[in-house]
C-alpha cells in the first residue's frame, strides 16, 4: 500500500488539491455573489476590472467609450449573476458578457455613423502623440525609424477596428487576451473548428491589410 | 449572436479550419501587441460602477457610506476620537485654574424671631 505521504506530495495530487480548493473557493465566491453580497461585488469589480477594460479598449478603440462600457459590463454582471450556472469559469462568463455587450454597443455606434475612421483617427493619433510627448528629433537616434513606428502602430489600429467585429473579437481574444481555444468557444459560442478557422480568416485579412497600406511584407 | 447551427458561413468555415494552420503568427502577434499596447493604466471603475447599481435599484444596493466604501473608514473615527479627547483635555486645563478657591457660604441658620400679636 502507497505511503499516504507520498501520495499525498505527488505532484499530480497536489495541483489536484490546489485546483479543488480553487474551485471550491470561486464556487463559495459565486454563492456570496448570488446573494448580493456588496463587498463581494467589490472584490469581483477589483479583480477584473482591469481585463475587462482593456478587452473593451482593445475592441472599441476608444478609452471613455471603453471605461463606459466597463462600468456597464459590471452592472450587467450584478443583475445576472444569479442566473450564472457554473458550467463555465467565473472569469469565462464574464469575458462572454463583456464581448456580448462590446458588440451590441459597436452595432448601436455603427448605426449612429460614429464607428470607423471618426473614431478611430483620434485614437491613432492620440496614441502616436502620446509616444512624441517630450521627444524631440534630436533626442532620438533614428527619427526616421521613429516615425516609422508610429505609423505602422496606426496602420495596424486602423486595420483592427476595419475587421469586421465577430473577427475582430476572436483575435483579440486570442492573439492579445491569451485565452485558449476551448475558453474562445465558450465566449463567442461557436465551435472549435469555427472559432479556428475564424481567427485564421481574421489573421489573414489583418495581414493583407496591413500590408496593403503600407506596401511591404510583414516579416 | 447567430446560431451556429443555421448559419451556413459556419460549415464554410468549419470545412476551411480544417486546412487553417493554428500556430500564431509570431510577427503579426508581436506586431498586434505593440500596436494595442496600452501605457496609461486602467481606470478605477468601482465608484461608477456602484453609483450605476445604485441609481437603479433605487437605493436597494450600495445605499449606504460603509457598502460603498472600499474599506470601513476606521482610521477616520479613530482620529476623530482622538481629537475630541485632546479637545477635551485642553479645555479642562485653561478653564481649571480660572475656577478659583470656592466661596465661602454662611450656612447660620437665622434666629427665629416671633412677632408678638
Amino acid at each position: 500500500m502507497a505511503d499516504r505521504r507520498d501520495v499525498a506530495a505527488h505532484p499530480v495530487y497536489l495541483a489536484d488539491g490546489v485546483a479543488d480548493a480553487e474551485e471550491q473557493s470561486e464556487r463559495k465566491f459565486i454563492e456570496r455573489l448570488a446573494q448580493r453580497d456588496e463587498r463581494a461585488f467589490n472584490e469581483l469589480v477589483e479583480l477584473y476590472e482591469a481585463r475587462v477594460f482593456r478587452l473593451l479598449l482593445r475592441m472599441l478603440g476608444r478609452r471613455d467609450e471603453a471605461e463606459d462600457m466597463a462600468q456597464e459590463v459590471f452592472v450587467q454582471i450584478f443583475k445576472a449573476v444569479g442566473t450564472f450556472r457554473g458550467d463555465a469559469k467565473l472569469s469565462t462568463w464574464i469575458y462572454r458578457v463583456s464581448v456580448n455587450l462590446c458588440k451590441n454597443r459597436m452595432k448601436y455606434l455603427a448605426r449612429r455613423h460614429s464607428e470607423g475612421e471618426d473614431e478611430l483617427e483620434p485614437v491613432a493619433e492620440r496614441a502616436a502623440l502620446d509616444e512624441a510627448k517630450g521627444v524631440t528629433f534630436g533626442d532620438v537616434a533614428q527619427p526616421d525609424r521613429m516615425v516609422e513606428g508610429y505609423q505602422i502602430e496606426r496602420v495596424v489600429q486602423q486595420c483592427i477596428a476595419e475587421l469586421e467585429p465577430d473577427f475582430r473579437e476572436v483575435l483579440i481574444l486570442r492573439d492579445l487576451e491569451d485565452l485558449s481555444y476551448e475558453e474562445l468557444s465558450e465566449i463567442t459560442g461557436l465551435p472549435d473548428g469555427t472559432v479556428k478557422s475564424r481567427l485564421h480568416r481574421a489573421r489573414s485579412m489583418l495581414k493583407a491589410n496591413v500590408e496593403r497600406k503600407m506596401g511591404e511584407k510583414i516579416r | 449572436m447567430s446560431d451556429p447551427g443555421t448559419d451556413p458561413s459556419h460549415d464554410l468555415e468549419s470545412s476551411e479550419a480544417a486546412a487553417a494552420p493554428h500556430e500564431p503568427d509570431e510577427p503579426l502577434r508581436s506586431m498586434l501587441r505593440g500596436a494595442l499596447r496600452e501605457e496609461e493604466p486602467p481606470p478605477n471603475v468601482l465608484a461608477g460602477v456602484q453609483k450605476r447599481i445604485r441609481e437603479r435599484s433605487k437605493g436597494k444596493f450600495y445605499a449606504d457610506g460603509w457598502s460603498t466604501a472600499k474599506h470601513p473608514p476606521l482610521n477616520t473615527y479613530l482620529v476623530t476620537s482622538l481629537l475630541m479627547l485632546a479637545i477635551l483635555g485642553i479645555s479642562y486645563a485653561l478653564l481649571s485654574p480660572l475656577a478659583g478657591a470656592p466661596v465661602p457660604v454662611r450656612n447660620q441658620p437665622v434666629p427665629v424671631q416671633l412677632i408678638p400679636h
